[in-house]
């Protein structure tokens, strides 16, 4: 992994995160909508212009790859290089969610 | 009474929140907005008075891509109205919003994207043809200092005046919004 995808992507975007949690499985962009949606109890709703934004933006960093085209809908899958950038990012919101819990416990 | 009406108004190129509040405020009177012709001419058709949210983007690929890049923002319940000069257009109710005051960008990244967009696309242009034309012409025109010379200096001259007043009006609110999303 080079240093400009380390610089760009960790840590990444909420919405870069959604996009590559979603795109384990092959989906297209309105389908990241609904998934993230029904992953975080309709909280987050993504907005088109960012989504297409960052679908274009990761395409074109290899982080996700275009795969077939349905009914003009672009269908997207994750890359093995975006797999590590998920990793890694999975693993940097692991260690702020210990050390959130952490510093909870000492308080009380 | 005339259902439909036209109005003159001029946003420069950064000024799209502007612009898309003033089609907002003509929806909530009960004039939906149907298109922008020639520059500043907004087309509007009577309607009942509702809040709907208007959006621009500027993106190539509204172009490029045309179909795809609409059926993005339809499947998110976004609208479309038109592409003008690199602008694409955009409306949602606020009745049909999921969360509160939704937007075609969600994070400030995106809108930040959206800024450097309409920079490359409209201002380096004009910078180009700034430093590349107008001020070699004006030392040109200068130095050769005939009488041929004089009208197209002077024509020079108020090209660049006019480049200059363009630059400050476009630089003034585009800091100002860099400045509102870029918070460090």
């Amino acid at each position: 992994m080079d240093s400009h995808i380390r610089k760009v992507y960790v840590p990444m975007t909420e919405t870069g995160f959604y996009i590559l949690l979603c795109l384990r499985e092959e989906s297209h962009g309105y389908g990241i909508v609904k998934k993230t949606e029904e992953l975080t109890n309709g909280e987050i709703v993504l907005s088109p212009g960012t989504l297409y934004g960052s679908l274009s933006k990761m395409e074109k960093d290899d982080l996700i790859r275009f795969v077939r085209e349905e009914e003009n809908r672009k269908i997207y899958h994750i890359t093995e290089l975006g797999s590590q950038v998920l990793e890694l990012e999975m693993k940097r919101i692991k260690r702020l969610y210990e050390s959130m819990m952490e510093a909870k416990d000492e308080r009380y | 009474m005339k259902d439909t009406k036209t109005e003159i108004r001029f946003f420069s190129v950064p000024q799209w929140k502007k612009e898309e509040q003033y089609l907002r405020d003509r929806h909530n009177d009960g004039w939906e907005f149907t298109g922008v012709g020639f520059p500043g001419v907004y087309h509007f058709r009577k309607c009942e008075p509702k809040d709907v949210v208007y959006q621009l983007d500027y993106n190539e690929d509204s172009v490029r891509s045309r179909d795809e890049y609409i059926q993005m923002f339809s499947d998110c319940g976004w609208e479309y109205i038109q592409n003008y000069v690199g602008y694409s257009y955009f409306r949602k109710p606020v009745s049909e919003m999921k969360v509160s005051e939704e937007a075609i960008f969600c994070d400030d990244a995106s809108r930040l994207e959206m800024i450097k967009r309409v920079f490359e696309g409209r201002m380096v242009p004009l910078l180009l043809t700034f430093f590349m034309v107008i001020i070699p012409q004006i030392f040109m025109q200068a130095e050769e200092g005939s009488s041929g010379g004089r009208g197209v200096l002077i024509l020079f001259i108020v090209l660049f005046a006019l480049y200059l007043a363009i630059f400050i009006s476009f630089a003034v609110p585009f800091i100002k919004y860099y400045r509102s999303v870029h918070r460090d």
